[in-house]
């Protein structure tokens, strides 16, 4: 069973970032993947390594697509994403030095650390680009 | 030898500069601005040469008269314009010299760099050539100076079938179309020098041409001061029927004709030919400066861009994309742009040490300093240290020599330029706890090596640049000290002052955040 799944509607009409969205959700998938069948603590993190790097050069890539097409909402999804990665550094530390940080609550923070971005601010970008 | 002068040559270069930081401090030194000062007299001159063309009649007998009327009639306009005309253009060879030694004596003439320093030789030709045409335009007696001299120079080539120093055996000889051809010259000389100017900072990436404003105010009301207390005069009308005997020069801009004098007109091309094919080919005198250039990794590059916006020599173009992914667009490197300083590594957002799964392979990176081995350098050499005082010191080659360093509580790593450093590695050292603070330091504030670093660094730092360091990393931990090679006393001082803040702060402890409040085993007691 996977975390999240691919909709069409999650589609932002831009080729190149909807392939890291699904590239994104793969990665994401295969931590829960990883989870679910008792992988240790250091392959987890190796993954969440991957995440970050991954979502860094994506969101570079949105925010370069947005101020070319001078994106009225540029600030505030720009401060999203800075956001957004500031939380999944914490959430990878917490992982790596928190015993009380379960496998279960990376999942749930995970999950919740995708799909707010993705249903707020990524679905006005795609009302507005698409 | 080249090496020796050069290095004895920075010496006294920096000494020189330190007395100027007293006054002007490190970010508005004259010293690091002279080729925008040298571009900022240009467009002083052309402005204050248009008010005067004004007025200029191009004639034998007009020349003279119409520029004693701005001067004495009209001296609070005229005058004024006259003498920062004369003023700028002075300012204008002494920064362009000052800014060709420079370059040379720091080292920012070969290698890719070799373009600037070419381009400069021809801009020195047409400067003078359109200052001494200036000076020839007041004829007064060191216009007529300059003419018999000129010519005779001129006449050795040749080139030329009529000798044109027969224009000027007597008054009679000399006609007003002459002063109408010199004029031409005059406007059209230093509109190619402007072209040239254009031409010389091509392959930089935002060309700095505007000096600081403080330093164009400033220069500009101490010419302004300069032009009120000393305006520039004319000397006493040329007469060809009489000749010049001893005069007063503009030494800046006259002094090869007293060298024709003693010599001949031969010696001079001679020499001039000579230190110009010369300087030209300084960039390819042994030894070569030839560092290779950065490499792309496509799989690791999505076409964001950072790295072209952050190149200070636009060596790096955005192409359409080569490998089939759906991506729009690629970095590409034009290896012979490339100057090796690694800025568009730091900007690489793929350059983070917190990769493990795949290898640490950024989009960007330069061969001989792969970020793989400076992770772990970090982490091997930081593991030496003890105590909650640990301190890792990253430097570029053209600040303090880190190699000389012994501290007890810290260790030292060199980089190509301290922008070559993903900000993310920051964040890295800190919260993995390899060292309880970070001190970057590197050339003086406004004179990084590689243009940008030092602005690029600090605007990451400070959240204003891609990419930023993440808000999580206390700023106190990190800081940042710029003094140049001269600073190593300094940078001791900074250290232990540093180590004394961090022995305050104590150990790192990970930013409160929302992540650990949802987690669920302290959601219930919050």
């Amino acid at each position: 069973m996977s975390l999240i799944d691919w909709h069409e509607e999650y589609s932002v009409g831009i080729a190149s970032v909807d392939h890291e969205h699904r590239e994104m959700i793969n990665l994401i998938n295969a931590v829960y993947d990883n989870l679910s069948s008792n992988a240790s603590k250091d392959q987890i993190e190796a993954f969440l390594g991957e995440i970050y790097t991954k979502i860094s050069a994506h969101f570079a890539l949105e925010e370069k697509i947005m101020k070319a097409k001078a994106y009225d909402e540029y600030e505030g999804h720009k401060e999203d994403h800075e956001r957004l990665l500031d939380e999944i550094r914490d959430i990878m530390d917490f992982y790596e030095t928190d015993d009380y940080f379960s496998d279960k609550d990376l999942a749930d923070q995970l999950e919740r650390w995708f799909s707010e971005h993705f249903r707020t601010r990524d679905a006005r970008l795609h009302k507005h680009l698409g | 030898m080249l090496n020796w002068l050069r290095l004895s040559g920075r010496y006294l270069f920096e000494h020189l500069e330190a007395v100027f930081n007293v006054s002007f401090g490190d970010r508005y030194n004259p010293f690091y601005y002279l080729g925008s000062l040298a571009f900022f007299f240009f467009w002083i001159v052309a402005v204050s040469g248009l008010y005067l063309y004004a007025f200029f009649e191009t004639s034998m007998l007009g020349a003279y008269s119409s520029i004693e009327y701005l001067t004495v009639d009209q001296w609070y306009l005229g005058g004024v314009f006259r003498s920062l005309h004369r003023y700028a253009s002075d300012a204008m060879v002494i920064t362009m010299g000052l800014h060709m030694l420079r370059e040379l004596v720091m080292d920012r003439y070969r290698g890719v760099r070799w373009f600037s320093w070419f381009t400069g030789i021809p801009l020195i030709w047409l400067v003078y050539a359109s200052g001494i045409g200036g000076y020839w335009l007041v004829w007064d007696q060191m216009a007529q100076y300059i003419a018999v001299m000129t010519s005779e120079w001129l006449d050795w080539l040749p080139i030329i079938n009529e000798p044109m120093a027969r224009n000027f055996i007597n008054q009679a000889s000399l006609s007003d179309r002459f002063f109408s051809l010199l004029a031409f010259l005059h406007i059209g000389i230093p509109l190619m020098l402007l072209l040239v100017m254009w031409i010389h900072i091509q392959r930089l990436s935002n060309p700095r041409t505007n000096p600081p404003r403080v330093l164009m105010v400033g220069s500009i009301l101490a010419m302004l001061v300069l032009s009120l207390i000393k305006p520039a005069v004319s000397q006493a009308p040329a007469n060809l029927d009489l000749s010049v005997s001893t005069i007063d020069i503009d030494w800046f801009y006259l002094f090869v004709y007293p060298l024709m004098e003693k010599t001949s007109a031969g010696t001079l091309w001679i020499l001039a030919s000579a230190i110009s094919l010369f300087l030209a080919l300084l960039p390819w005198m042994p030894p070569l400066l030839r560092k290779p250039a950065v490499v792309v990794n496509l799989d690791n590059c999505n076409g964001c861009e950072r790295c072209y916006e952050d190149c200070p020599y636009s060596a790096i173009t955005m192409e359409p994309r080569s490998d089939g992914l759906d991506f729009e667009k690629q970095a590409m490197v034009q290896d012979s742009m490339c100057i090796s300083c690694g800025l568009c590594v730091g900007a690489c957002p793929t350059a983070t040490p917190f990769r493990r799964k795949t290898d640490l392979i950024p989009g960007i990176e330069l061969p001989d300093h792969p970020l793989k081995a400076l992770r772990e350098a970090i982490i091997e050499q930081t593991a030496t240290l003890e105590g909650d005082q640990r301190v890792l010191l990253m430097g570029c080659d053209y600040g303090v020599n880190l190699d000389k360093v012994a501290l007890p509580g810290v260790v030292a790593i060199k980089l190509p330029c301290v922008a070559a450093l993903p900000p993310s590695f920051l964040d890295f050292v800190i919260s993995r706890k390899h060292a309880d603070g970070v001190l970057l330091t590197g050339c003086h504030a406004g004179d990084c090596h590689e243009r940008f670093g030092i602005e690029w660094l600090e605007q990451r730092l400070a959240g204003k640049r891609d990419p930023m360091l993440r808000k999580r990393v206390p700023r106190e931990r990190i800081v940042t000290f710029w003094a140049g090679e001269e600073g190593g006393r300094k940078l001791l001082a900074e250290v232990s002052r540093f180590q004394q803040d961090l022995a305050v702060l104590g150990p790192y402890t990970p930013p409160q955040s929302d992540v650990r409040r949802r987690a669920s085993g302290t959601e219930e007691s919050a």
